[in-house]
């Protein structure tokens, strides 16, 4: 079939199909250029309005509305929503966001990859029937848990500590088995023979894992890290319910308060810290590019 | 598998440093005596001047370390029940006549009558009654942050463009109703801003009737006639249809819970509001102190009794769980009577319950507190007697039924103001008899 | 042949000890901070609880009052699902067009696929949140857009009880990022040979769609489908922050009411009995697609 479409296309008049080809391709590919990036434009407008308004005297933000670029740019907005509220600084819910952000996906990584680890390579009983249970985690909505998690933390008495965002991590439950099985996918791409020619060297399985094991799954941990600095970042609700002083506010908990529309009134400072706290996220989407798409392609995180 | 152990114990090291960092209570227990933390909910300029005299507190208390955190009305409630579920109030704590009891029966209050035996709490220049609206079973709960009463604010340069006359001191929602429309007739403006749905519009109306909100013994309404609620939801309705009032809608998405400085009267867009006194110098300040406004209280159910009344604005409350109760109760002493942290309130709260206190900032304060002043000692000449506390529960009432399905839902045009009110009536009886 | 035995046996006990030590971390996580509050949860919701006094049993008096005697909760439910099967099918839709359209192979595909992403990567956050009410407020952005191409409009977006579930249904498709990256990636691994063997037939571009894209993407569609219902039914930060569950209760979605009742006047008992019905809404509505999936899903069989 396709030998003779060919044969007959070679009947033809070759040259002028292929100048027609061209040109067609060429018209093509300005078509879809140009409305990816009108689209494109649209899809970005918000974000670029946002960061553009933090930059806007108080007098623009509503007279230049929709402008992008502000007429007389400004820090000013930065140095007021700096001060926070309260007294409290928005250094201190930098702090707190890096705190929680930083021990959190650490937490997260470590525990995922040891995890997975264990999964992926050890064989114990009930082994499939754990990972089932893992996996079923997957899709069990954090407000299940988080009146009895509540209630179970404040008995111990860690209201008001960093403890009930960070054990969750530590412990692989707060939306981890996403990672642990990328990680276990990955550790199954490895050939098994690494591992058999290691118990013949007499290795165990702790220093296998740690000297051979940990730097094949880099590329995974990375990847797990991105994603687990993100969620961490944004979370709203866990911080919410569990740090009730504004000393241990993190960003979006403070943001939400800074944003309280009943005080506030500087949008400026508003839009500022809001695109402020953005720039963690978008600073390792920019350089991190590559791997983030490659993790959610392959994947399917979040 | 030693090693394994060893990992899991460096595991365990690792999570063990993190309390270090997270601000826990061991790293407060050592401070503790040192240390007050105080609640307050409010708007910027209440967050502003209490924040400046609580400075000016601890410039003459060296060696105390006051921890302060404040937020929005609808927001202080969650987070206050929250903080105690976990054991972890503030030392003071600012609360509301409608759920002081409330607080009081969940047992998270302390009493202040030995403070004031003891002489580190001083009463001895504030005026008896104005103490009682804080009292539960003879014991004192919550101390009274200065008077209050439901006020609507007018423009008077509106009144004057429109050719409308300032109301009376007695005026009824009758002349209520056709002053908001004679304005909006004239000017084009809305009469007045949006919140005429409030809760304390459906106490106050009972009040004016002689009745309450409540029945005496907690367990449903407390008053036998739908028909002036009905009617008061019928008059919003004709408004908002006549535009005369801002829509729900519209008031839902940029006034509601804005804070008073939001309030369309500010921007003039409106010649009226409602609020309480005390929020009135803030609204003020916001408008601009060139303008020239005039207060009268809310206004009564036609051929009947006054619908104001004199309440405490709010009270200081100090919590079961204080570390130090004392300097607590020391600090509540100089809000009441200290001189120079009064100067920097500034009535912000309502007009002071010290004698001393409301004689000095006589000369001090500007026209806007003084008309605040002049107000609230004229309110009692034209007032009803304070309604009891609400019952626990009022707040499961107000956020859970009178809000969505009854007030919000009549506004949008969702249901009528009879079923409405017959909804109120239902499942106020069945929350409260639940209790 | 006895001594290899008992080696064979003590390995495999080995084995089994450092199997359930590596996994430990999120054994233990699992047991304590998802099964045990699950128990919890169910019991919770048969009792009244108020975290100041100890909980009192009702028996089926929450799931009564749920079903019988609260209106808000029937109309959380029904703006849930509002909200949940029409931002899904939008979103995924949305993701699959634009994916197709980023499958080309151009110069450039790669930069757009990372902008089309980026409103994706914020997502959830708090400032993103902030961002949308302003821009749907009556002096924001898109009243003032209108009035630019001379459509004034006074409109109040967030209070109209018409229009406040769309903002969030838009801005939740607006980050369709994370499913059209799935798809780019499903896409990829479609053989071109069917593409080619469709062409050389004269199959037309939507028949093309319809026999050969569809079919081999469904896995992934199936696995999209199955996320995004779970976190439309759990949408919380959005309404939070945005409208907070107004006007009207239109956007009132079951996790905020449920947030609300725990948190807000503390009814921990009712609370925990709509977790459990969430968990049954959830576990109800994955057993029916993945039923359901029989019949759409087209698995290659090797």
């Amino acid at each position: 079939m396709s030998n003779s479409t060919q044969t007959i296309l070679l009947r033809e008049d070759v040259q002028a199909r292929l100048r027609a080809k061209r040109r067609r391709d060429l018209r093509g590919s300005i078509v879809f250029h140009s409305f990816v990036i009108l689209f494109g434009f649209l899809m970005l407008y918000p974000l670029l309005w946002l960061a553009g308004s933090s930059f806007k005297p108080s007098g623009e933000i509503f007279t230049n509305l929709g402008a992008i670029i502000p007429s007389e740019p400004t820090l000013m907005n930065f140095v007021n929503g700096w001060r926070g509220f309260g007294g409290i600084t928005f250094t201190t819910f930098y702090q707190n966001s890096f705190l929680y952000a930083g021990i959190g996906t650490f937490a997260a990584v470590l525990s995922s990859v040891v995890v997975a680890y264990g999964f992926a390579r050890l064989k114990f009983p009930l082994r499939g029937f754990w990972f089932t249970c893992m996996l079923m985690t997957l899709m069990m909505p954090v407000q299940i848990q988080i009146i009895p998690q509540y209630i179970f933390f404040s008995q111990l008495g860690m209201i008001n500590t960093f403890w009930p965002l960070l054990l969750p991590r530590f412990l692989g439950q707060a939306g981890q088995a996403f990672f642990i099985f990328m990680i276990v996918q990955f550790i199954r791409g490895i050939p098994i023979q690494l591992d058999e020619a290691a118990e013949i060297d007499g290795a165990n399985k702790v220093t296998f894992f740690l000297r051979v094991m940990l730097p094949l799954v880099k590329p995974a941990m990375v990847t797990a890290g991105i994603f687990s600095f993100y969620w961490t970042w944004s979370d709203f609700l866990t911080p919410l319910i569990y740090l009730n002083r504004p000393r241990l506010y993190t960003v979006s908990v403070a943001l939400r308060a800074f944003s309280d529309p009943a005080g506030a009134t500087d949008w400026g400072a508003i839009y500022a810290m809001s695109f402020l706290s953005l720039v963690p996220v978008l600073v390792i989407f920019v350089l991190f590019q590559k791997h983030i798409v490659e993790g959610i392609s392959t994947t399917g995180l979040k | 598998m030693r090693k394994a152990t060893a990992i899991l114990v460096c595991l365990l090291l690792i999570a063990g440093i993190v309390p270090l960092f997270s601000g826990g209570r061991s790293e407060e227990g050592a401070t503790a005596a040192s240390e007050l933390r105080i609640m307050w909910w409010g708007s910027q300029r209440r967050h502003e001047l209490t924040i400046g005299a609580i400075d000016e507190y601890t410039a003459g208390n060296p060696g105390l370390n006051v921890n302060y955190e404040f937020a929005g009305w609808q927001d202080y409630w969650t987070r206050l029940t929250t903080m105690a579920a976990g054991g972890d109030l503030p030392d003071i704590i600012q609360q509301d006549y409608a759920y002081l009891s409330e607080w009081q029966a969940r047992n998270q209050l302390l009493p202040l009558d030995s403070f004031i035996s003891s002489g580190v709490l001083d009463l001895s220049n504030v005026d008896d009654g104005l103490l009682q609206g804080g009292r539960i079973g003879g014991q004192l709960y919550g101390l009274n942050l200065g008077s209050n009463a439901e006020s609507i604010v007018m423009d008077r340069a509106v009144f004057e463009a429109a050719g409308v006359e300032i109301p009376a001191w007695d005026w009824t929602w009758d002349d209520f109703e056709e002053t908001v429309l004679a304005i909006r007739e004239a000017t084009g403006i809305w009469g007045i801003g949006g919140n005429l749905y409030n809760e304390q519009i459906w106490q106050s109306i009972y009040l004016s009737l002689g009745e309450d909100a409540y029945n005496a013994e907690g367990t449903g309404v407390g008053y036998s006639d739908d028909g002036p609620l009905v009617r008061h939801f019928e008059m919003l309705l004709r408004l908002q249809e006549a535009d005369a009032i801002p829509h729900i809608s519209e008031h839902l998405a940029s006034y509601h819970e804005q804070g008073v400085e939001a309030a369309p009267i500010v921007a003039g867009d409106a010649a009226m509001e409602y609020l309480w006194s005390n929020q009135i110098i803030a609204l003020w300040n916001a408008a601009g102190a060139d303008r020239d406004m005039v207060i009268r209280p809310i206004p009564r159910v036609a051929g009947g009794e006054a619908g104001v009344y004199i309440k405490p604005s709010m009270f200081f409350s100090i919590t079961r769980t204080a570390r130090n109760p004392e300097a607590a109760a020391a600090f509540l002493s100089s809000f009441t009577n200290d001189v120079g942290i009064n100067r920097i309130l500034l009535a912000e709260r309502g007009v002071p319950i010290a004698a001393p206190i409301r004689a000095d900032l006589a000369d001090r304060i500007t026209a806007i507190e003084a008309t605040v002043f002049e107000y609230i000692a004229e309110v009692p000449n034209w007032a009803s007697p304070i309604p009891p506390p609400e019952p626990a529960g009022h707040g499961d009432i107000i956020n859970n039924v009178y809000n969505p399905r009854v007030a919000e839902a009549i506004l949008f045009g969702q249901t009528t103001p009879q079923r409405g009110a017959e909804i109120l009536r239902q499942e106020v009886a069945s929350i409260l008899g639940s209790n | 042949m006895v001594q290899s035995l008992t080696f064979a046996t003590t390995r495999s006990r080995r084995n089994a000890i450092s199997g359930y030590l590596f996994i430990s971390p999120w054994l233990i996580g699992f047991i304590t901070l998802t099964i045990f509050p699950i128990i919890a949860v169910v019991y919770l919701g048969f009792t009244r609880y108020d975290i100041f006094s100890a909980p009192q049993w009702t028996g089926l008096a929450n799931y009564r009052r749920m079903f019988t005697a609260d209106p808000r909760f029937w109309t959380s439910v029904r703006s849930t699902f509002v909200f949940a099967f029409s931002s899904v099918p939008l979103k995924l839709a949305f993701a699959l067009a634009v994916a197709m359209v980023l499958a080309a192979k151009r110069r450039g595909v790669g930069v757009y696929r990372a902008l089309y992403y980026a409103p994706s990567i914020v997502g959830t956050s708090v400032a993103v949140a902030v961002m949308w009410r302003q821009i749907f407020a009556r002096r924001g952005l898109v009243n003032w857009v209108l009035g630019f191409l001379g459509l004034p409009s006074t409109t109040s977006w967030l209070g109209e009880p018409a229009t406040a579930i769309w903002t969030i249904v838009l801005l939740v498709v607006w980050q369709f990022g994370s499913p059209m990256l799935i798809f780019l990636a499903g896409l990829k691994q479609i053989p071109a040979e069917m593409y080619e063997a469709a062409d050389i037939d004269g199959a037309r571009a939507h028949q093309r769609f319809f026999r050969i894209t569809l079919p081999m993407l469904s896995p992934i569609i199936l696995f999209n489908l199955i996320m995004q219902i779970i976190f439309g039914l759990t949408v919380f930060t959005q309404a939070f922050i945005i409208t907070g569950g107004g006007p009207l209760d239109t956007t009132n979605f079951y996790a905020l009411y449920l947030y609300r009742r725990a948190f807000e006047t503390f009814q921990m008992g009712y609370g925990s009995a709509m977790a459990v019905v969430l968990l049954a809404v959830v576990g109800v509505c994955t057993a029916i697609v993945l039923k359901t999936s029989a019949r759409w899903v087209f698995y290659e069989t090797e």
